[in-house]
């Protein structure tokens, strides 16, 4: 294991009002002049282009930097600040933020695991000049179920020969570099595919088909193409880790892109909030305006606490790479089920307050229609809602069996904001969770002192009786219903669980961040309004006086709102 | 059971020809190109007005062929399911007109009737830049001058702004606030002064691209008296009563909406693969196409009771209008994202890749089914308006047994529409929810007979206790005028679901013995598609942690493959549809 | 039928005895498969059950949770039969000892 190196986290809370550098280059977003502004990201979006002034930013940024682990020259550290430094550009435009973002560390992620030195050497000088990198990982036929992808890798003398195609594929036709999932071996199973690292400057040329490009409702502006291989010579050298040990690496590997994509798409929520709360503030209705209204204002608390769970669940599964990393291939697809389907039935609700504007691809709340086209888009690439519940799934009954109400609570270094993390380590990330369930520990553990309150003892007494009953539900689960095969009850349960651990992210992010500067964040209205919610999905009845919290969450929207803060855990001022 | 709406608009799909064959006007491929390019349907409406359409739009005794709304329902279902932006545009002039059915005098409402049948192209002016759902402070003014009005204001966000002929502008005929000082003019476009007036550009939309909403600028513009809808401070009331109709007209859209994305979707279950089983073989996704299909026929339930209350149960049209429009749209949105589910990547795609990005496209133009024509906040207050009277009569029981009795029963003729019964107090609450305690009763009954299974009839009673037990909450509700709390809202939309659960219940009561033959006998037969109805809305108003035993779900797979693979609307009631087998 | 129904791991951890967890073994493959475990041999390939790499990488944990073991979360993948597995763990249960 590498020696623990303090990460960037420290520093959190020292400049809160200043923008984030990223966010300050690229300027007021709702400044029409800007023209890395909504204006902009609105029209290319509408041409089907990135936005060439947002890639001058990205690039000016050295945002491909963020995505190289610090010992190979990056910025690569902590995996939540790498999703907070990702939010400015999600705010933006989620095509930028994922196309030409993220998706270099989709790709480059499986070679910082598995890759030789001189592969992650090269990969890292590709993206420190701001060149851009594929995942050809998937296959239209075949999607999620890699197991059964096609496209071949032979050995042919010192050579690779690739042979078939990948579809869907992001920036492929303009990569430096692409990281290919290949068939390596004709038998069934999970030994049979590798991951193969190729230079496509460098390969015959002529060896190479790319499919014209595939278009999309949202996120109009990615590149996504295809490639066909014709028998196309790389060197021996490409095979990125032992031959047959693609599953393996990807399973691993994507624990953390997950995360991370999930904890930067958040940027993209706070427009959608921070859109339809400038709207309810000046759309006037009964003379009034739609923010003195009851139930826009229950919507918009309502949206505020739901980003602030996401926001939990992601930065706690984020960190939980460094300090949990035995158990983030359940926490990481919690997350990234619960957070994209939180947000999107939160923005359905922003969608009907802001009515016909919601419809509108002009005016000054266009940009609200385009981040609700792309939410979905997000949502899907890189592992789906049915795929990340596919992946808890198998885990539950061993979680039910070994860890739920006997491992001990998660320690504090998870939750605390401002604290520096361990280094990643890919290595330790195990491609099955142990029975180590300290996230959800943590509701056990801090109910215990919650008892006598009123609101919180009830709501966290609710989530407890669920883990329970969670628990006897997993026992008791038939053979079947533990694959990704089964049942659905088996889709409910994943779901519930992944609830539960979002009530306990809460919970864990309240109890120790008591020296958080927002005294909002610090008291227990949020946290009250947080749990309400989450027991509300799980179908529980409300705690009678828990709604009584909403105008302190009201009110801490409006400030931040008017102070221009975001919207998160951490509310820096915004350009 | 042939029911002469249906087969109406199943003669209508025929004559439309096979969609995915883009040698026909009305084909997939057309649809998926305009939208791409945004360009407005043009021809396809050509061919509906060809095909007589528009004569639809006018009640028979206006000189058309409409001869009850259920059926005007089931024909905008035809068009909406091959495409919505379509059924907008095309079917606005339907919308359009209802104020002078609702409000006009005979000549007006003839002289109109000849118009759409020839092909004019109607609009309705109520929205306002600055001004939406409340129609009260509505600013285009038209001041009384010798001969008729002068007319000055902009209306926006209008469909058909620019292309319609005729526009049915709600417009302010005095200065003082209140509900009196608004008139209704037809106003004709083709008549006016060319310099007193102005379209304004289409809006860019977020779907329907295609479709012209734009608005309309008045200065000064010189409107006849003959053009008056009504009397002149009765352009409010016959507005919300038009939208009584109009609210119940657009289930229509969303239940097109609904056949499309649920073809697609059991479509690519049969023929995807993954995991080594077809889609259709895993349980997970099975039971998505389950619980949408089981939406679809839920939605399609309430929508022809709704629309067959439009004859039957008039005096209640404020109420049912209201519930149907949250309640369909609403539950149909729901559909649709549980679909993409199943779609995966195919929802997202745009172009050839999969079914010309098909269902992309029903997503986003299924959206403004719930905006317009009263969204759902304003549909929910509406109700929450009626709380009193709706506590009320749901205690005292009261029902209007002859009035349900057509409204439900397919095989009784609907009375003639009668607009004078068009209230905007429904006196009598509302029968279809009223009667709910009295059909659980008769289900029990039919389960002591052994004729439907118990689970039905324990989800019934379930129902009905949540029924009864919301019904207080609503009694205890303190009346608010505006400031109505969050809460209100919540228990407004459980009586949309109370309302849904009846009307389904009260259908199937009144025709499990008619329907019984060919792939929908399976639906009808036991219960079947009740009780799937009836297990989701206690699964909304009385959540419960999941237990694994809910079956039923998995007994309406086989009548949906069945439905889809004889090439049959998947329907309570199907019929051929045009669309090519594979 | 033979099919083992609940999920309780056996209970003997102390043996070493490669029959014993041969039975063992087999026991938990036909509970995830349900097939009687009499269908089994400890000789065929799992995958070629249709243990896919999921279920694979369930047993492995349970098979940790019964020996007291930590073992690669993908040793199904590498041993893929039953037998495979079962000389592994005797090596290193009597390694540990
Ligand atoms: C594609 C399209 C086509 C259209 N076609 C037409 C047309 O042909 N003719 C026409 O006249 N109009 C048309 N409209 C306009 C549409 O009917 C109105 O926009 C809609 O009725 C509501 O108005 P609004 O969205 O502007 O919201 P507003 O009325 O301004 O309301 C703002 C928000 O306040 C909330 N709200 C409203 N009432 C309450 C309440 N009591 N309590 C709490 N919250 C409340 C709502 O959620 C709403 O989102 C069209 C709109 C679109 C997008
Ligand atoms: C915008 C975008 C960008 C992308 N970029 C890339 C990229 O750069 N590189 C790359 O390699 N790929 C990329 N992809 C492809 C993507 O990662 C997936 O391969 C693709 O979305 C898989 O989805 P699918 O619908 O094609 O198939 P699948 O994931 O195979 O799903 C098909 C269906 O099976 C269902 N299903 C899956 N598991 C189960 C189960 N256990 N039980 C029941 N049903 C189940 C799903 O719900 C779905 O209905 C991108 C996709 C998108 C949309």
């Amino acid at each position: 294991m590498t020696a623990a190196t303090p990460g960037t986290a420290t520093g959190l809370f020292a400049d809160l009002d200043t923008p984030d550098p990223l966010d300050a280059r690229f300027g007021d977003p709702t400044d029409p002049a800007n023209p890395a502004g909504f204006d902009a990201f609105l029209a290319a979006d509408e041409r089907g282009e990135l936005l060439p002034a947002g890639r001058q930013v990205v690039d000016g940024f050295g945002l491909g930097a963020e995505f190289v682990p610090r010992g190979l020259g990056g910025r690569l550290g902590q995996v939540d600040d790498l999703a907070r430094v990702l939010r400015p550009v999600f705010r933006r435009d989620a095509a930028l933020g994922l196309g030409y973002g993220a998706i270099n560390l989709i790709s480059s992620a499986t070679v910082w695991a598995a890759g030789n030195a001189e592969q992650r050497r090269w990969l890292a000088d590709v993206l420190l000049r701001n060149g851009q990198t594929a995942g050809a990982y998937t296959e239209l036929a075949t999607g999620h179920d890699l197991v059964r992808s096609r496209l071949r890798a032979t050995v042919r003398g010192d050579e690779l020969v690739l042979s078939g195609g990948k579809e869907v594929i992001n920036n492929i036709a303009r990569a430096d570099a692409a990281t290919v999932l290949a068939r390596t071996s004709d038998e069934p199973g999970s030994r049979s595919h590798s991951l193969v690292l190729v230079d496509l400057a460098s390969v015959p040329r002529d060896r190479l088909r790319f499919l014209p490009r595939f278009r999309t409702s949202g996120m109009r502006a990615i590149n996504l193409g295809g490639v066909e291989f014709l028998d196309c010579p790389v060197p021996a050298s490409a095979l990125v880790g032992g031959a047959g040990e693609a599953l393996e690496t990807v399973l691993r590997a994507f624990q953390v892109t997950k995360a991370a994509l999930t904890g930067a798409t958040i940027g993209s929520l706070d427009t959608q909030l921070r859109t339809v709360t400038r709207f309810a503030l000046e759309r006037r209705l009964y003379q009034r305006s739609v923010a003195d209204l009851p139930l826009p204002r229950a919507v918009l608390a309502g949206a505020f606490t739901d980003l602030l769970i996401a926001d939990c669940l992601a930065t706690t599964v984020c960190r939980a790479l460094h300090v949990l990393p035995r158990q983030t291939s359940v926490y990481a697809a919690a997350a990234k089920y619960l957070v994209p389907m939180l947000t999107q039935d939160c923005v359905d609700e922003l969608a009907v307050l802001l009515g016909a504007r919601s419809f509108l691809r002009d005016g000054p709340y266009g940009i609200f229609q385009k981040h609700l086209r792309d939410l979905p888009v997000g949502s899907l690439a890189h592992a789906g809602e049915t795929v990340c519940q596919a992946t808890i799934i198998p885990q539950l009954p061993r979680l039910a069996r070994k860890s739920w109400f006997a491992t001990p609570p998660a320690p504090a270094t998870l939750f605390r904001l401002d604290e520096p993390l361990p280094e990643l380590d890919f290595d330790r990330l195990e491609i099955t969770a142990k029975p180590d369930d300290g996230l959800a520990a943590t509701l056990l553990d801090v109910e215990q002192d919650l008892r006598d309150d009123p609101l919180l003892g009830p709501l966290c007494g609710q989530l407890v009786a669920e883990l329970a009953a969670l628990r006897a539900d997993c026992l008791d689960l038939a053979p079947r219903n533990r694959t990704p095969l089964a049942a659905p009850i088996s889709f409910e349960l994943a779901e519930r669980y992944a609830i539960v651990l979002a009530a306990s992210a809460c919970l864990g992010v309240w109890r120790h961040n008591q020296d958080h500067p927002d005294p909002f964040l610090r008291d227990t209205a949020w946290l009250v309004a947080a749990l309400g919610r989450l027991t509300a999905r799980l179908g529980r009845d409300p705690v009678p006086g828990a709604a009584a919290v909403e105008p302190a969450v009201f009110a801490a929207l409006v400030e931040r709102h008017e102070s221009n803060r975001g919207f998160d855990l951490v509310g820096r001022r915004l350009c | 059971m042939r029911h002469a709406p249906y087969e109406l608009a199943a003669e209508f799909d025929r004559r439309l020809g096979d969609p995915s064959d883009a040698g026909r006007l009305f084909s997939h491929a057309r649809c998926a190109a305009l939208d791409d390019r945004e360009e407005f349907p043009q021809e396809i409406c050509r061919e509906l007005d060809v095909l007589g359409l528009p004569a639809h739009y006018v009640p028979t005794e206006h000189g058309g062929t409409l001869r009850s709304y259920e059926e005007a329902v089931q024909l905008m279902r035809a068009v909406a399911r091959r495409d919505l932006t379509v059924a907008i545009a095309h079917g606005k002039t339907f919308l359009g007109a209802v104020s002078v059915w609702v409000g006009g005098d005979r000549d007006q409402a003839d002289a109109l009737g000849a118009e759409i049948a020839g092909g004019t192209i109607v609009s309705w002016g109520l929205t306002e830049r600055e001004h939406g759902s409340d129609l009260l402070a509505g600013e285009v003014l038209a001041e009384r001058v010798a001969d008729g009005y002068r007319v000055s204001g902009e209306k926006w966000l209008i469909n058909n702004g620019t292309r319609g002929h005729l526009v049915c502008l709600l417009a302010r005929t005095a200065r003082d606030a209140g509900p009196r000082s608004f008139g209704i003019l037809l106003v004709d476009k083709r008549k006016l002064d060319p310099a007193s007036y102005r379209t304004l550009p289409a809006e860019r939309l977020h779907g329907i691209r295609g479709a012209d909403i734009s608005g309309i600028a008045f200065a000064d513009a010189a409107v006849p008296g003959t053009a008056l809808v009504g009397p002149e401070g009765g352009g409010v009331e016959i507005v919300l009563k038009s939208l009584q109709l109009t609210r119940t007209l657009c289930a229509s859209l969303s239940l097109g909406a609904a056949d499309h994305a649920l073809r697609l979707g059991t479509d690519y279950a049969l023929r995807r693969e993954n995991y080594g089983s077809l889609l259709i073989d895993l349980p997970q996704s099975r039971r998505l196409l389950a619980l949408s299909y089981a939406d679809l026929l839920l939605a399609e339930a309430v929508t022809v009771v709704a629309s067959r209350g439009i004859h039957a149960l008039t005096g209640e049209l404020g109420v049912i209008s209201a519930a149907t429009k949250f309640f369909v749209p609403n539950l149909v949105e729901q559909a649709v994202k549980r679909l993409a589910k199943l779609m995966g990547s195919r929802a997202l795609l745009v172009g050839d890749t999969h079914e010309h990005g098909r269902f992309q496209k029903v997503q986003r133009d299924h959206r403004i089914v719930g905006i317009f024509d009263g969204n759902s906040v304003v549909n929910l207050h509406s109700l929450v308006n009626q709380f009193p009277l709706l506590a009320k009569s749901y205690r005292r029981g009261t029902v209007d047994a002859a009035g349900l009795t057509a409204a439900t029963t397919l095989t009784d003729p609907l009375p003639e529409f009668d607009r004078d019964r068009l209230t905007l107090l429904a006196r009598g609450g509302c029968s279809v929810v009223q009667a709910l305690p009295a059909g659980v009763a008769e289900l029990t009954a039919l389960v002591a007979r052994g004729e439907v299974p118990e689970s039905l009839e324990r989800t019934a009673i379930g129902l009905k206790l949540a029924a009864d037990e919301l019904l207080a909450a609503i009694a205890a509700q303190r009346p608010a005028a505006v400031d109505v709390p969050a809460e209100a809202f919540d228990l407004a939309e459980r009586y949309t679901a109370c309302f849904a659960a009846a009307a389904a219940i009260q259908l199937w009561l009144r025709n499990r013995a008619t329907v019984v033959d060919g792939p929908a006998g399976a639906l009808w037969r036991s219960g079947l598609w009740l009780e799937a109805a009836l297990t989701r809305l206690l699964g909304r108003l009385r959540p419960a942690r999941p237990d694994g035993t809910d079956d039923v779900f998995e007994r309406l797979v086989e009548p949906l493959v069945a439905q889809h693979e004889a090439g049959q609307l998947l329907s309570l009631l199907p019929y051929q549809q045009q669309e090519a087998r594979r | 039928m033979t099919t083992p129904k609940q999920d309780t791991a056996a209970t003997d951890t102390a043996a070493t005895d490669p029959d014993a967890i041969r039975d063992w073994l087999l026991d938990r493959v036909a509970f995830y498969l349900e097939r009687p475990v009499t269908d089994l041999r400890p000789d065929v390939k799992l995958v070629e059950y249709g243990l896919d790499s999921v279920y694979a990488l369930t047993l492995c944990g349970d098979i940790e949770d019964e020996y007291g073991l930590e073992l690669e979360p993908t040793l199904a993948w590498d041993h893929p039969t039953v037998d495979a597995i079962v000389t592994l763990l005797r090596e290193m249960i009597s390694g540990n000892r």
